[in-house]
């Protein structure tokens, strides 16, 4: 039982204990703090950019993402030898324009990982609440069941049932979000253990307050900020994997460009015409990063001492 | 805590320390190494229809007859001589002093047991259909055989390079189970070991009756990735591989390490429409629709762009190199504003809606560029294409098989390698045939009567017809010819076979 | 720890049975295999032919009973594509996976381990900033590319490696790296604060007051100490390190359960798909097993608490 209340997430570690110390320290990692903060606004106005761009697709994008023409086919970057102006980032194997599939791709990737987390959130968080708070028997049963979860290969699991389902794009969001609540659970049930010897539940229970009331008034609150940060992690994680899928031709089906399945389909061409694979693959590494440092920069921000 | 350490290094001693036994038993100065797409379901010849499957069988096996990859001209084998006594006798000398990889001499005996075998349809061998014209094989003594047909057979010979020699004993003592993972032939080449999916390895049969091969091994590499294999032949983990796409060529031609050969080939590439419904009713039923997507396609456009040229053009399946073929006719050129009008005709002014089941590019290279070219081209027309595609090539050959691929999938026939008219209208275009969405019976009784006749010139007048009338009724969406493109290491000479049989028994060194 | 070994037991027993049951309902619950089977076309009858075939006109939980009493002999029946029995053709193929897995595990040790370490010494120092910004980096790079990447920089440039395939160790060096890259990261991190807390306990600071040579004492105590979060951590992402063999093993054509499976799920194969779903579940969970004993061995705290 103790591996798995220990709490580690898939994408979140324990960050610094940083407890104990003289005052000079203590400065010093507050200051440290704000510095990646700074990080974190930074990654933030980034984050905005990229969504802005992807909701602004069709008046941004240069061209029609599934439009071919094969006359066009291959054209490197524009500031390559070669290159032609109004494909910037050039084109690719049945010249399609890639800066328009690139920005159009990102709105599959974002789209699946915000609403494959809300999912996720939204089963994980209740599911844990009750565990933490009704005690142990229903704990053990949800307990149980997180276990399961996350002894079973989440890749082959999300695989397996796409294949039965077919591969679309609501398929994808339930399967990655029916998938990924377990450590939403986990955390809140952890944190709600905690919360529910605190002071101010016990008196509120011994004042003959409804168990509702409390999950909502007091615990729920509580646990906002923990479940963010996971949230805003957790997006990053589902966009990698929607990479995945795609990329072994089980997600995004083509023409529709994605940025798994564009990295899948440029693969043939990595050693010829690099442009079709890099972009779509800097894009999947530019906005995960940016949302990892925006999560740690959150926790950070909200509680310091959070042991994710 | 110490007995904590202890058991865990003993687990991960256990688990994760003992390593994969060594395969590399031969050196590579000894080795050629090919790779291949998809693997093989049996090695048993006959039961399998794909491509790779014939190339293996050229290594382990041997044919009556076989071709020469220099002139194209059909040769003896294990048979040494043959002729016709009448319309429907034909009689074949045997090559003696030949064995079995089991010791066992080769003789009548062996193939009177293939033929049975490969004939009778309790067995469901799916060679049976190129062998249907015989009747009967009649052993006269140890090294004549007769073969008795239904007719005149014209495409006898030709037929004789696309069935292996099996042995009587196997076949009756063994039997078709023990026979899927267990070749027994006469080949240059015996197996040695087969690890599914991941590789075979053959060794050289010094008692072979034929000119012995240079590689002592031969190694038959599953490399499912096309990137993959090219980093292969360039990093030279590979010798040979076969369907580079064309766009590929220049990486593998400046890398020092490796060349392109290119042939043309005998196959053609199409897109199968469900005109007899195998798949329940369709769009594609009304030849107005299929016009409409004959004329929807730039087809030059693609062969030019998208294969760089590496493609001949074709008015219907027949291809340039098979026996038959009507230069006279001219394909379809795109025009757009018809093909939305006999849609409009057909009852879909507002266009209609498809599937198309796509296979991967194992025996057509680029099928995927190729097809999304094609399928922009069949929206601006009307058609709403939704697109399913299969990555193995085994499971989507079974979904053509089983009705499954209806109404439009991408299809290549390679004609078993006889170069024939009748080797692909008999099994593309015949009624009710494994591999036909087309059913027509004006066409089946052409088909018929050219595969009755031994006049080479009546033979050629019916297959005019039999084309113009493909061509017509546009039975298909046709593409074209294929040209072969081999990758080849610079340490190997080995020219491209047209008949894409890839025959690693003649592959020697490069000279230096 | 009698005690804590029966209670990891049953816990082991439940998760297997809730395994079996995810297992047997991703064809049977969410899917039709009969339609997966039957030709489009296919008439009412057929459809009740094969439905008996299968079995599937029986109840559920009878079909659930006979699918478990199957499997547990190793019974997960044939393959159906090649006729070949699931259990052996999965069997087949686990050891290149669990190969690649424990070189992955290593390979994320190597780099982890280290660099954690040497953030947790140089606390807030440079060493430390260039270590976090790499393992942020780390996490954000996916493991295909980073794959593709390593093929053509050390296979067809430098032709150092072979590009793809399995037999020799020169085989494992490249996928071993990549999947080692994706779990490096969080592993460092959790190195890097086990060893900080490690750092300021009781103990050590006296050893420090008694003028232990400081290599010493990060390698006697702080070391060891800070290899329980690693090892627990080691168990929990097994199965996310199962999931990037996956990937890996497609780029690489590496012949092992998981590149099987994905053909399988092409395939529409569910014969293969179950028992390889089950049979990866039950590594895990002995992994989990292992690490859990472990751990209870190494730190005596969790036995009594619990």
């Amino acid at each position: 039982m103790k591996a798995a209340s220990g709490g580690m997430g898939a994408a979140v570690a324990p960050d610094d204990l940083e407890r104990g110390g003289g005052l000079p320290a203590e400065t010093r990692g507050s200051l440290r703090r704000l510095w990646r903060l700074k990080w974190g606004v930074a990654a933030a106005a980034l984050m905005l950019a990229i969504v802005g761009t992807t909701v602004l697709a069709p008046w941004l994008a240069p061209h029609d993402p599934i439009a071919v023409n094969i006359r066009l086919r291959l054209a490197p970057p524009a500031w390559m030898d070669g290159g032609a102006s109004k494909h910037l980032l050039g084109t690719d194997q049945v010249g399609r324009d890639l800066l328009s599939r690139v920005i159009y791709g990102g709105r599959v990737s974002l789209l699946v990982g915000v609403a494959a987390v809300l999912l996720s959130a939204t089963i994980g968080v209740p599911l844990g609440l009750t565990a933490g708070y009704f005690g142990p028997r229903v704990d053990w049963i949800i307990m149980t069941l997180i276990n399961v979860m996350l002894t079973f290969p989440f890749v082959l699991l999300a695989l397996a049932v796409i294949a039965v389902l077919g591969p679309s794009l609501p398929n994808m969001i339930a399967v990655l979000g029916a998938a990924g609540w377990p450590i939403y659970a986990r955390v809140v049930r952890a944190e709600t253990l905690s919360i529910r010897e605190r002071d101010f539940v016990v008196a509120s229970r011994a004042l003959g307050m409804g168990h509702l009331r409390i999950i909502f008034r007091q615990i729920l609150p509580n646990l906002v900020s923990a479940v963010v940060v996971i949230a805003t992690l957790q997006v990053a994680q589902v966009i990698i994997l929607e990479s995945f899928l795609s990329f072994l031709g089980l997600g995004i089906q083509p023409p529709t460009p994605a940025w798994g399945n564009m990295l899948g389909e440029g693969r043939v061409y990595m050693l010829t015409s690099w442009w079709i694979a890099a972009f779509p693959g800097l894009a999947i590494f530019v906005t995960t990063l940016v949302i990892n440092l925006m999560g740690n920069a959150l926790r950070d921000w909200l509680d310091p001492h959070m042991k994710l | 805590m110490h007995r904590a350490l202890t058991l865990s290094t003993a687990l991960i001693l256990a688990l994760g320390v003992a390593t994969p036994a060594a395969i590399d038993a031969q050196t590579k100065d000894d080795t050629i190494v090919y790779a291949l797409q998809s693997d093989i379901a049996t090695w048993d010849p006959p039961n399998d229809v794909l491509r790779e499957a014939i190339i293996l069988g050229y290594h382990v096996f041997d044919h009556l007859a076989a071709r020469d990859v220099k002139t194209g001209k059909v040769g003896p084998n294990l048979a040494t001589s043959w002729k016709a006594l009448d319309d429907t006798t034909w009689e074949v000398k045997l090559r003696q002093g030949v064995k079995f990889h089991d010791g066992t001499p080769f003789g009548a005996k062996d193939v009177k047991a293939t033929f049975e075998r490969v004939l009778d349809p309790k067995n469901k061998l799916t060679a049976r259909g190129n062998h249907a014209k015989i009747k009967s094989v009649e052993a006269v003594d140890d090294s004549t055989v007769r073969f008795k047909t239904d007719g005149p057979y014209p495409l006898f010979v030709e037929r004789m390079t696309a069935q292996v020699m099996q042995s009587a004993k196997v076949i009756a003592e063994k039997g078709h189970d023990w026979m899927q993972e267990n070749p027994v032939g006469t080949g240059p080449y015996k197996l040695v070991k087969w690890s599914r999916k991941q590789e075979h390895l053959l060794v050289r049969n010094d008692d072979y009756w034929g000119p012995k091969p240079h590689f002592k091994y031969v190694r038959i590499r599953i490399i499912p990735e096309q990137a993959t294999q090219i980093a292969e032949l360039l990093s030279g983990g590979v010798d040979v591989i076969k369907a580079v796409p064309p766009d590929q060529m220049d990486v593998i031609n400046k890398s020092g390490s490796s060349r392109t050969a290119s042939s043309p080939i005998l196959r053609t590439a199409m897109l199968q429409l469900d005109q007899a419904g195998r798949g329940g009713q369709n769009p594609f039923q009304d030849r107005r629709v299929r016009q409409a997507a004959n004329l929807a396609v730039d087809i030059d456009g693609v062969i030019k762009y998208v294969l760089n040229g590496l493609g001949d053009r074709v008015a219907t399946g027949v291809n340039p190199m098979a026996f038959g073929w009507d230069p006279s006719l001219k394909p379809y050129t795109q025009d757009l504003a018809r093909a939305k009008k006999l849609l409009a005709e057909a009852g879909f002014p507002n266009g209609v809606d498809i599937t198309f089941h796509e296979g991967p590019p194992v025996v057509e290279p680029a099928t995927q560029q190729t097809n999304d070219a094609i399928v922009s081209d069949l929206t601006k027309a009307g058609f709403r294409v939704k697109r399913n595609y299969t990555g193995d090539n085994t499971v989507f050959v079974a979904r053509v098989k089983e009705n499954k691929a209806s109404p439009m999938f991408n299809w290549s026939w390679g004609y078993y390698s006889i170069f024939d008219a009748d080797a692909i209208l008999y099994d593309v275009f015949k009624c009710g045939e494994t591999w036909s969405y087309y059913c027509n019976k004006e066409l089946d009784d052409l088909i018929h009567a050219g595969r009755s006749s031994l006049d080479p010139k009546k033979r050629a007048e019916i297959y005019v017809k039999a084309q113009k009338l493909l061509f017509d009724d546009a039975a298909y969406l046709f593409k074209w010819g294929l040209r072969g493109v081999w990758g080849i290491s610079n340490r190997i000479e080995y020219a491209a076979p047209r008949d894409e049989i890839d025959r690693m028994f003649l592959a020697t060194p490069r000279k230096k | 720890m009698r005690r804590y070994i029966t209670r990891q037991l049953v816990q082991l027993v439940v998760v297997i049975i809730g395994i079996s049951l995810l297992a047997f309902s991703i064809l049977h619950v969410i899917g039709d295999p009969v339609l997966l089977l039957l030709p489009q076309n296919a008439g009412k009858e057929e459809y009740e032919r094969y439905n008996k075939i299968l079995g599937l006109d029986q109840p559920v939980y009878v079909q659930y009973w006979k699918f478990v009493s199957r499997a547990v002999v190793g019974d997960f029946g044939k393959s159906w594509y090649t006729s070949t029995p699931a259990f052996s053709l999965v069997l087949e193929r686990m050891p290149p996976t669990l190969y690649l897995t424990f070189a992955g595990l290593g390979a994320a040790m190597l780099i982890a381990l280290p660099l954690g370490i040497l953030a947790a010494l140089k606390r807030h120092s440079f060493v430390d900033t260039l270590c976090t910004m790499l393992a942020v980096a780390g996490q954000a790079v996916p493991i295909f590319w980073l794959g593709i990447m390593l093929i053509i920089v050390f296979a067809v440039r430098l032709k150092a490696l072979p590009a793809s395939g399995y037999g020799t160790w020169q085989h494992f060096l490249m996928p071993a790296f990549s999947l080692g890259t994706f779990l490096a990261p969080i592993t460092m991190r959790l190195v890097r604060s086990g060893v900080i807390e490690v750092m300021n306990m009781e103990y050590i600071k006296t050893a420090r007051a008694k003028g232990v040579a400081e290599r010493m004492v990060v390698i006697k105590h702080a070391f060891r100490n800070a290899c329980i979060p690693v090892i627990t951590v080691v168990g929990l992402q097994f199965g996310q390190l199962l999931g990037g063999a996956i990937v890996t093993e497609t780029v690489f054509a590496w012949p092992g359960v998981a590149t099987l499976t994905v053909e399988s799920i092409r395939n529409q194969d569910f014969p293969v798909v179950q028992c390889a779903v089950v049979l990866l579940a039950l590594v895990i969970v002995t992994v989990n097993l292992i690490v859990d004993v472990i751990v209870g061995l190494i730190d005596p705290r969790i036995r009594v608490g619990g």
